[in-house]
């Protein structure tokens, strides 16, 4: 199953750089390696979400922050 | 180099349409009608241990015939709907069994009637809506009523005049004879302070006025809740009186007659209005029930002509002693022996005076058969219909 | 200047307006009457204070540098280190409250018709959509808004027309029996909602008549916060005392309708007709994240990262949000906080400094 959604990402990566190279071949350098640190990030947090779906994400961050604040109410 | 711009050109353009079509079909919840098992009405009964009895009453979908006429319908028992019961711990357990049962998949979009068995309806019911405001299927529009006996042989009816029990049912409780309460009026009365609740009564109709062998459900009054259980019944008369001040009286006859005199004059409501107007003073708390009517005369037995600006005069006074007595029968009932606060008092007082109620909402209980009830009645004669007395008196002439 | 396309005040209005209210009229009854009980209605006005701060507060800061947008003057203002981190703060909260307006999405569509259909599917297929918009530009979005905003709208009033024999004004009453507190309370939903109109910082630098922007910022705040009243009154008179219970009181209202008992079952429609003011604020929101990281990075385009960004967005509702229930609470609690600091608070600080540093625009209000 695992394996199966990280090829699914692949795949899907793979899709996204296919339909923006035609853009991505006009652009400058900056361009290009924007695009590939995003990917790179899209990647390696999807992987890692696939493999452990229960990581705690930014809300958690969000609720530990803010938690001092609800008493407020 | 364009050839290969173009190929490229046309196969994102493929991978595109085959990337949305796959998105887009939403086929894990595909349901085409013919697997789709649609409840016309359900039935709660109490069933062994402790346990819920579901019984649904599902349509049969068949093509309608061209030309024959209507066959099937007169054909008895097998008309255009079946009655399935199974029992579980809960609604949705219960539903589980039952769709073992059945080749298509339970579809509750088009229920509009849910029947409480009196045997159900005494344990209590609030736990069992729940089920019928999380599901997203079952209408919260859906009239809510109670049935004697169980719940299951009045779905088994088949009326005469409708296809099944579920029309039926519906019909009576939008011709106002009874108080109509869906789901969420009975939600809105549970979760009030005062925790009461009205249901309709269904019983079947007497024997003396059909074919015995049938059993036809009408309403018959209405079944009183406290607390999720239910603790008494109105009788038709009685029902007629809550009805008043529910402003939920759109029909019917009132007959009146005079002490002295022959015969009696029957008057037909043509609309009214009503109010109720709270007051607490010096600490006591009294109750208006305001009722505005306008009737229409049906019939007139007396020798009185309607003409006669005294007779009418004395005639309204009949009437507005007629509606208060229904009023004070059914009030002392409620308040002396069910202490059940049906009229919905304990909102109006909340609405009124919020503070004097924040104070007084956990004694509301002793408070409420202590409200001193009054009446304020008017009543106006529209119209005397469309002949006059004379011909009675034809003879005399 | 990234984007070629112009919009116009009102399409600055009804795109901000779809940003907001979208999500807002059916999770904000739920929210708000949690605290606020009866008094719901009085929330959206408390919280349209924050609305209109925010709106000032963000038109001033456009006086002042126009032609720029949060994250372009943010470096102007407070210098080079400084800027880049609190235009990264801001635009990751962006894609944070983008993908949380996904999710509100999915969930909702999920929990009303689409029970077995998994998640990703239907957040994934409305961003491909709204990529579709996005890659178009402002003008795409802008135009769409104009064409369906009015269609949501008309069926809205529609449903509230429909059960007008099945609304008890009465329900209202008593107007604030526990004092303002309660309603205060629960305006901590609404006040995180339109704060959202500090997004409006992206679509400034597009509108092109420039002195008719705080009328229209003002109008559309206006619209959102009525909006809000009039539903959560509708619901009130509809529901009263079990709205507490309803998680989606709007959704609720479009199946009780039922005219002359053959105009019924119409939620599917209802539904069919929100997904279009959701897509205007999805796509919105798309294309604020999207602007917003190229001009951060200083990129020429911000096209090739529309697919990326939408793909990371759709991770992230993933990621951020556990649950449903997680969603509901924190929305309820913490996460209006969130929005507070982010878009009141940076917004406002950028004011104090470039008041303090900069001249004086010359156009400065008209």
């Amino acid at each position: 199953m695992k394996v199966l959604g990280i090829l699914g990402i692949i795949v899907i990566l793979l899709f996204i750089f296919l339909i923006q190279r035609p853009g991505l071949k006009r652009s400058g350098k900056r361009e290009k390696i924007a695009f590939f640190s995003i990917m790179m990030v899209n990647g390696v947090l999807a992987v890692l979400l696939v493999i452990f779906p229960e990581m705690p994400g930014p809300g958690q961050m969000i609720d530990f922050l803010y938690k001092s604040f609800k008493p407020f109410w | 180099m364009c050839k290969i711009q173009a190929i490229k050109r046309t196969f994102t353009l493929f991978l595109l349409i085959f990337l949305s079509s796959m998105v887009l079909t939403g086929c894990w919840d595909r349901t085409e009608i013919n697997d789709l098992a649609l409840i016309l009405a359900a039935g709660m009964d109490k069933g062994k241990n402790n346990n819920i009895e579901l019984s649904v009453l599902v349509f049969i979908p068949r093509p309608q015939q061209s030309g024959q006429g209507n066959e099937m319908s007169s054909g008895g028992s097998s008309g255009q709907s079946f009655v399935r019961s199974a029992e579980g711990k809960t609604i949705a357990d219960a539903m589980a069994r039952l769709q073992e049962a059945l080749t298509r998949k339970i579809f509750w979009g088009q229920s509009e009637v849910i029947l409480i068995g009196d045997k159900l309806a005494k344990k209590g019911i609030s736990e069992q809506i729940d089920f019928w405001m999380r599901h997203s299927e079952p209408r919260i529009r859906a009239d809510v009523l109670v049935a004697k006996g169980k719940a299951k042989t009045v779905l088994k009816a088949i009326p005469e005049l409708e296809k099944d029990a579920s029309i039926q049912l519906r019909k009576i409780v939008k011709s106002h004879i009874g108080v109509r309460v869906t789901v969420k009026d009975l939600l809105q009365m549970l979760s009030h302070t005062s925790n009461v609740a009205v249901l309709p009564w269904v019983e079947n109709l007497p024997p003396t006025q059909m074919d015995k062998k049938k059993a036809i459900p009408i309403i018959k009054g209405a079944a009183v809740f406290k607390d999720g259980k239910m603790v008494g019944r109105l009788s038709d008369k009685e029902t007629r009186g809550i009805l008043w001040p529910r402003n939920e009286m759109k029909t019917g006859v009132i007959t009146i007659s005079f002490t002295g005199e022959e015969g009696s004059i029957s008057l037909n409501l043509l609309r009214s209005h009503n109010k109720l107007i709270p007051s607490i003073k010096n600490g006591k708390w009294s109750m208006r029930i305001k009722t505005n009517a306008d009737l229409e005369v049906f019939q007139n037995t007396t020798e009185f002509n309607l003409f006669d600006p005294n007779v009418i005069k004395k005639a309204e006074k009949k009437v507005v002693y007629e509606i208060e007595e229904r009023e004070r029968l059914v009030m002392t009932e409620l308040q002396k022996k069910l202490n059940a606060d049906i009229l919905g008092f304990a909102d109006e007082f909340e609405k009124k005076y919020p503070q004097i109620w924040k104070k007084n909402r956990d004694q509301w209980n002793e408070i409420f058969p202590e409200i001193a009830v009054s009446f304020d009645t008017k009543v106006k004669i529209q119209r005397t219909g469309l002949a006059d007395e004379k011909h009675k008196r034809g003879a005399e002439r | 200047m990234i984007e070629k396309g112009r919009i116009s005040g009102l399409e600055l209005a009804l795109i901000m307006y779809a940003t907001v209210s979208a999500t807002a009229i059916l999770y904000i009854p739920y929210i708000t009457a949690q605290h606020a009980k009866r008094d719901l209605w009085l929330s959206p006005i408390w919280g349209s204070l924050s609305g209109f701060l925010i709106v000032v507060i963000i038109v001033i800061l456009s006086r002042y540098f126009p032609g720029k947008t949060l994250i372009e003057y943010c470096e102007l203002i407070l210098g080079r280190t400084i800027g880049k981190i609190i235009a990264f703060l801001y635009l990751f909260f962006l894609l944070h409250d983008t993908s949380i307006a996904f999710r509100e999405y999915g969930e909702f569509v999920e929990s009303a018709f689409l029970h077995r259909t998994p998640m990703l599917f239907v957040t994934g297929s409305i961003a491909i959509s709204c990529a579709i918009a996005v890659h178009g530009g402002i003008q795409t979005i802008g135009r769409c808004a104009v064409l369906f905003l009015p269609i949501v709208f008309v069926s809205y009033v529609l449903i509230y027309i429909f059960l007008i024999p099945d609304l008890n004004l009465k329900n209202m009453l008593p107007i604030m029996a526990d004092g303002v507190l309660p309603s205060i309370k629960g305006s901590l939903a609404p006040h995180a909602w339109l704060s959202q109109y500090s997004l409006m910082s992206f679509l400034l630098p597009l509108v092109t008549k420039q002195q008719k922007v705080m009328k229209w910022g003002i109008v559309s705040v206006v619209a959102s916060v009525l909006t809000m009243v009039l539903m959560n009154l509708g619901n009130l008179f509809l529901f009263g005392d079990i709205l507490i219970n309803l998680q989606f009181p709007v959704f609720e209202a479009a199946r009780f309708v039922s005219v002359g008992s053959f105009f019924e079952h119409i939620e599917s429609i209802i539904i069919a007709v929100w997904v279009l003011g959701g897509f205007i604020q999805l796509s919105a929101f798309f294309y604020m994240v999207v602007l917003g990281t190229s001009q951060w990075l200083k990129l020429p385009s911000y096209k090739p990262f529309v697919l990326p960004i939408g793909f990371l967005i759709i991770l992230f509702s993933v990621w951020t949000i556990p649950s449903f229930e997680d969603m509901i609470r924190g929305m309820g609690t913490t996460v209006p906080y969130y929005f507070l600091t982010i878009q009141l608070i940076i917004p406002s600080l950028l004011l104090c400094v470039a008041v303090i540093r900069w001249k004086k625009p010359k156009s400065f209000m008209q």
